[in-house]
């Protein structure tokens, strides 16, 4: 009997699956949470959707923090301050090969903390966040993205796309009646 | 009678390992238990020990994987402690233990070999340092891709987004050129004891030719390595990084001249860098974090801007042949570790 080829990689398990925060079924009075990963133009940004989300949606007030470490997952500690301080979050922007990634990841954490969360990614990074969602055990986790690239974009520009993106960001925190 | 081994059950093999998407794109060993366990006999360290994790993926990498991931990249047993050693310089770079091999800039590890350990597994030390030809060298370097590619589930287009990447990402592995270089080794650089057989690593974002052949003038070739340092392209952040790895002939000139490893790093620190004029045609003359950005801004047009903060910014190597004076620029993708680490048992 021959041996076996020895399997290089040394997974076998796969990861639980990871669930999804009960969604709302608006956001009036709710706080939302910036996740900003320091990418160029995330800070501006996440900013306006979350300035839009008062003007236009209801939301009482928005705290941004800032991840400093943009190619890892947020730490638990930032994590746990959000959940507690805020009722949704927004992640982003993923528009880099590790940040893209933990874009998601960040959004899943805060799902299985129990708030809706809505990542927000460049198109040209959907491949690299849709296996992170897989590995953190929410394959197909819907997230929003807007065109690449984010980097250039002038101020007025990062407004429109900010303005763009509104409607994916409510259907992915919302379930209206 | 001499028999060879079957070439249909090898390439069969070899079809398999294809079909799991183990490959880097070329042949690997298929790796068999007596294989990995030759392999394992090299080392003290237990199969179990994890010598790498990355956690943004959950993954890790342990003894036996690298094992089995160095006998599939072509290494030999003995080559295993060399691999180890590797691995463990690397995973001391910020950039490695990141998001460094998912990046967009999909930066090479380079790796460098000294002491011993060189000659006494065959390690190419002279020409086409940076070239292909040699089991070890080529070997070495490729175990590292694999690990990278299969115990920590980095692969092109999915995790990993390389928008061009670089030629040769998995194959720069250097034994430094000890006995022409003027210097001391390396490893000494990184805190090694002389005569030791060590491993140093970091990541590349490109390697940069400098060929300087006909001035007798040493300062003369170190301008001509700092315009190839202070080009604008490979600038991003306030801070760059970017070692030489000398050819025989233009470290000897420079020794000759006085210049120690530390002048040489202190030459380039003081006259690497560009203008705000400079920078800023180039949409890089602002500031934002430690990130460069188009600033309109032109106050700082007349200011000459450093690039390079201290002397592990700067690491210097000598490899390759004395047959011609051409030099090499390494551009360091982060910053280097600046420890070298021993070959184990």
């Amino acid at each position: 009997m021959p041996y076996p080829i020895l399997d290089p990689t040394g997974t076998t398990e796969t990861a639980a699956r990871a669930p999804r925060a009960p969604r709302r079924r608006n956001l009036r009075g709710v706080t939302v949470g910036l996740l900003v990963n320091t990418k160029q133009n995330a800070a501006p940004f996440l900013d306006e959707v979350g300035r839009l989300l008062i003007a236009e949606h209801g939301a009482t007030g928005t705290m941004a923090r800032t991840k400093v470490n943009f190619a890892a997952p947020a730490p638990d500690d930032l994590v746990k301050e959000m959940t507690t301080s805020c009722d949704v979050i927004i992640t982003g922007i993923g528009d880099c090969g590790s940040c893209s990634a933990s874009a998601v990841a960040d959004g899943i954490a805060f799902e299985v903390a129990g708030l809706p969360a809505a990542a927000i990614c460049s198109d040209a990074f959907r491949v690299t966040a849709d296996a992170m969602a897989e590995l953190r055990g929410a394959p197909g986790y819907r997230y929003a993205t807007t065109p690449h690239p984010v980097a250039v974009l002038t101020p007025d520009q990062v407004k429109q796309r900010a303005a763009q993106v509104l409607d994916d960001v409510m259907s992915l925190l919302t379930e209206p009646e | 009678m001499t028999t060879t081994p079957d070439p249909e059950e090898a390439q069969a093999a070899i079809e398999y390992c294809y079909a799991q998407g183990w490959s880097d794109g070329l042949p690997l060993v298929p790796a068999s238990q007596p294989l990995v366990e030759a392999f394992l006999a090299t080392t003290s360290r237990s199969p179990d020990d994890v010598i790498g994790e990355l956690e943004q993926v959950g993954r890790n990498c342990t003894v036996y994987l690298a094992a089995v991931n160095a006998a599939m990249a072509g290494c030999l047993p003995e080559y295993f402690p060399v691999v180890l050693a590797a691995f463990d310089a690397l995973m001391r770079e910020r950039a490695a233990r990141g998001g460094g091999w998912q990046s967009t800039s999909g930066p090479a590890p380079m790796i460098v070999v000294n002491g011993p350990v060189r000659h006494e597994l065959g390690f190419n030390t002279q020409g086409g340092a940076f070239g292909p030809g040699f089991r070890p060298n080529a070997t070495v370097a490729r175990a590292i891709g694999l690990i990278v590619r299969n115990a920590f589930g980095i692969r092109p287009h999915v995790l990993e987004q390389a928008t061009q990447g670089l030629p040769g990402r998995w194959s720069i592995c250097l034994a430094e050129n000890e006995e022409e270089s003027p210097w001391p080794p390396f490893a000494i650089d990184g805190g090694q004891p002389a005569g030791v057989s060590a491993v140093s690593a970091t990541l590349l974002r490109t390697c940069e030719f400098v060929d300087n052949r006909h001035t007798p003038d040493p300062e003369q070739i170190l301008w001509d390595v700092a315009d190839t340092i202070s080009r604008t392209g490979s600038l991003i952040f306030r801070d760059t990084s970017a070692g030489v790895v000398f050819c025989p002939e233009h470290a000897q000139m420079l020794a000759e001249a006085g210049f120690a490893k530390a002048d040489v790093q202190a030459w380039l620190i003081e006259h690497c860098g560009r203008t705000g004029a400079d920078l800023r045609r180039a949409g890089k003359n602002g500031l934002r974090g430690i990130a460069r950005f188009a600033d309109a801004d032109s106050s700082e047009d007349g200011t000459f801007t450093r690039i390079l903060p201290s002397p592990r910014h700067v690491p210097i190597v000598v490899a390759g042949a004395r047959n011609a004076a051409i030099s090499m620029v390494v551009r360091v993708f982060g910053e280097w570790s600046g420890t070298a680490v021993e070959v184990g048992t």
